[in-house]
């Protein structure tokens, strides 16, 4: 038994796995024309949002057309990234075999390179979820998310650490997948940090010609209103993608793990991470849908390649078994997760300390709601 | 033995190439590519710009389970030469599923004739659910099985079953360069009802005096073995002599080889076999041999364990990370052979990308690794 899973033993989390391994199992005997019809839908909507964002603000004279123009190029740009990008290079779609849900061969709208996300997101960041040391997307490097995150008076300022990496997240992203840091560890020569740095910087580059040279050109004397609705579009995409990211493992509630916890672990355990590490945002369809199914990010971090889609419907047997199980599921509003992780980023800038972790419950406690996560 | 070679460096692109290519590279770091392929298909599915395609015309009945599908190509075919072959590519639950079909038209038309195989996955979808107006997938024409130029004058074409359809397309290109005198087809059929295409040959031999139709018919008082020497012999004594076309099931094609062997006529024998040789399938973890595309290397796979891990302790250390099927690290391209993915429980029988971390061999395999 773990430290950080005191609840469940060895034979419980093969229980508990195969619980989980069912409810995956039936949505992928049922995989077929419908997941396709979905993600198909989504990338039509996103390919005429996008002609039309880009057609009303390089023609268009007045503000209405300025503000419906980046509206429009904005939701081009999340629905690509979050539902279409994200989603494909999980390869949920790579069943179908279409050249173009390949998730080796997509390339995304955002200046991270696809090759060098895909490693540092679906290996490092879903394998060792929530994992001190291990999962480098908790707190980025750069916030600190948890009291077993040894502190340093730069966090004084996290907050506006925060809001900065908000605004930039694509680069934040970007950056965070070079690895910057093993250069000051010596974990890299600077020859390997180069070779990540390369195909950044080209993407990069062509990134910044598209949005602030290419097409504020074609525009003609429109060019500053396209180069300012363009850049809109790019913070207003990263500012959502934050604040969905953040939502996913920052709120009070979500548990970070410490690196023993990795060794021999079982399915069940891991499973049993991803459940107690992630937190859900409640909301419609189109909450879903913008965030790229990231609202359900418990489901996804269970079940990263399946069809993002079916999470919603995938949610309720997962709550079902988090129910029987007595296992906490943390899922709230938008704002309540943002309030949360804000408060967290408050309270972790200054030196917190980590909380003993609790005695171990006795069998006839097992069942009881939700006990307090040892990184609270 | 176990390092990975280097990869060769890439050429620089052949200066009256470059700036074509430069654009189209341009065109995709801009994402233009995309949103062009997604307006063009918008406009007409044929002129899909990542690949051929084709609409499905009209499905004609030949017989109670062989159906022709009449294709109208779109504007990047180039045409094919009678006796060639396809590749069509159809969704299936989703899936894009590759079959191989000779065309059973001549130059300026284009079919496919399927029969429904029983339990085949492919040739039952077809048959239920490809219709009138169906866009599919289509590869250029391919395939050596082709009528030489000049004509040969007394050309046999000996088929069995829809073995019979490359030799339609033949049959018809030698009639609309009116040298189909002299031509002999002879084709095994279950019965008369089975034989495709059967009003059309019944016309053919009324209209071009010289070109001899030999059906045999499994329900005929006189019925096969029709390929046994002996009675082949005697139906065409000449055979030897003759450009002779062979397309059939294994069986038929090994004993017409042999015949023509015997003769010492085997340079005029020339075949097309509709079925695939299939690789030898086991049970999953049985040994198999791999053999490594990149490195040359062939390893046999023993024990217990995924591919991936089989790989290792056979001294390959494919790259890798999560080892549970979620990160696609070890996602590599499967270039023949059979496998099996225990997490999706799907076997996996054509060339495609596979996770070594969650697959097991049913085969003998070939990776690119």
């Amino acid at each position: 038994m773990t430290p950080s899973s005191p609840r469940l033993n060895e034979l419980q989390l093969a229980a508990l796995a195969r619980e989980l391994d069912a409810i995956e199992a039936e949505a992928r005997a049922d995989l077929g024309e419908a997941d396709l019809a979905h993600i198909r839908r989504v990338m039509r909507v996103a390919f005429v949002a996008e002609v039309a964002g880009r057609g009303l603000l390089a023609f268009g004279v007045d503000p209405l057309s300025f503000v419906l123009g980046t509206g429009a190029l904005t939701l081009s740009k999340i629905l690509e990234n979050m539902e279409i990008g994200h989603n494909v290079m999980h390869g949920q779609y790579d069943w179908s075999r279409d050249p173009e849900l390949d998730s080796r061969a997509y390339e995304w709208d955002i200046v991270s390179p696809s090759a060098s996300w895909r490693h540092a997101h679906n290996f490092e960041h879903h394998t060792y979820t929530n994992v001190l040391g291990r999962d480098r997307d908790l707190g980025y490097n750069l916030v600190r998310v948890s009291a077993e995150q040894p502190w340093n008076p730069g966090y004084l300022v996290q907050p506006l650490t925060a809001l900065g990496l908000g605004l930039f997240f694509e680069w934040g992203v970007a950056l965070h997948d070079l690895r910057l840091e093993e250069l000051r560890s010596g974990e890299s020569s600077p020859r390997e940090v180069w070779a990540r740095a390369r195909p950044f910087l080209r993407k990069a580059g062509w990134q910044l010609g598209k949005d602030y040279v290419f097409f504020p050109l074609l525009a003609g004397p429109n060019a500053p209103r396209v180069l300012l609705g363009n850049h809109l579009a790019n913070l207003g995409r990263n500012l959502w993608a934050f604040a969905v990211i953040f939502c996913g493992h920052f709120p009070e509630g979500a548990e970070v793990f410490p690196e023993a916890d990795l060794e021999d672990e079982s399915r069940g355990h891991w499973y049993l991470r991803q459940l107690t590490g992630s937190a859900n945002i409640e909301g419609g369809r189109a909450m879903h849908l913008l965030s790229g199914h990231l609202s359900h990010q418990i489901e996804h971090h269970l079940f990263p390649t399946v069809p993002a889609w079916r999470y919603p419907e995938m949610a309720r047997k997962v709550r079902e078994v988090c129910a029987r199980w007595g296992l906490p599921y943390n899922t709230a509003p938008l704002g309540t997760q943002l309030r949360s992780v804000a408060r967290k980023l408050l309270r972790h800038a200054l030196p917190t300390r980590p909380r003993r972790p609790e005695p171990e419950p006795t069998a006839a406690e097992a069942p009881t709601p939700a006990r307090p996560p040892i990184a609270a | 033995m176990t390092s990975p070679l280097p990869r060769l460096p890439r050429l620089p692109p052949l200066p009256w190439l470059s700036a074509r290519d430069r654009l189209a590279d341009a065109a995709r770091r801009l994402f233009l590519d995309r949103q062009a392929r997604f307006w063009l298909r918008a406009l007409d599915p044929l002129l899909d710009p990542s690949g051929l395609r084709a609409r499905v015309r009209r499905v004609v009945e030949e017989t109670a389970d062989v159906r022709t599908f009449v294709l109208e190509p779109g504007p990047g075919w180039r045409g094919h030469r009678a006796g060639q072959h396809t590749t069509i590519e159809v969704p299936i639950d989703g899936v894009l599923t590759r079959r191989c079909y000779s065309i059973s038209r001549a130059p300026g038309a284009l079919a496919i004739t399927v029969k429904r195989v029983p339990g085949g996955r492919v040739s039952g979808w077809l048959h239920d659910h490809l219709h009138a107006g169906a866009v599919i997938g289509l590869s250029p024409a391919a395939g050596d099985f082709v009528l030489p130029e000049p004509l040969p004058p007394r050309p046999l074409f000996l088929t069995a079953g829809s073995g019979i359809t490359p030799a339609l397309a033949m049959l018809e290109e030698l009639a609309r360069r009116d040298a189909l005198g002299g031509a002999t087809l002879v084709h095994h059929a279950r019965s008369r009802e089975d034989v495709i295409a059967r009003g059309w040959l019944e016309g053919l031999a009324r209209e071009h005096a010289g070109f001899r139709l030999v059906p045999l018919l499994d329900d005929a008082p006189d019925g096969p073995p029709g390929f046994e020497p002996q009675r082949f012999r005697a139906l065409v004594p000449d055979f030897a002599e003759r450009a002779t076309f062979l397309c059939g099931p294994p069986g038929l094609m090994t004993r017409v080889e042999a015949l023509y062997a015997s003769a010492g006529a085997s340079g005029r024998l020339r075949r097309e076999r509709f079925v695939a040789a299939r690789p030898a399938v086991s049970a999953p973890s049985a040994a198999a041999r791999v053999r490594l595309a990149r490195s040359g290397q062939t390893v046999t796979l023993e024990g217990p364990g995924s591919l991936l891990e089989q790989l290792e302790r056979a001294g390959v250390r494919p790259e890798h990370g999560c080892r549970m099927g979620i990160c696609l690290s070890c996602r590599c391209e499967k270039l023949a052979g059979v496998t099996r993915d225990h997490d999706t429980g799907a076997t996996s029988e054509e060339p495609e990308p596979i996770r070594l971390c969650v697959s097991t061999a049913c085969s003998d395999l070939e990776l690119d690794l």
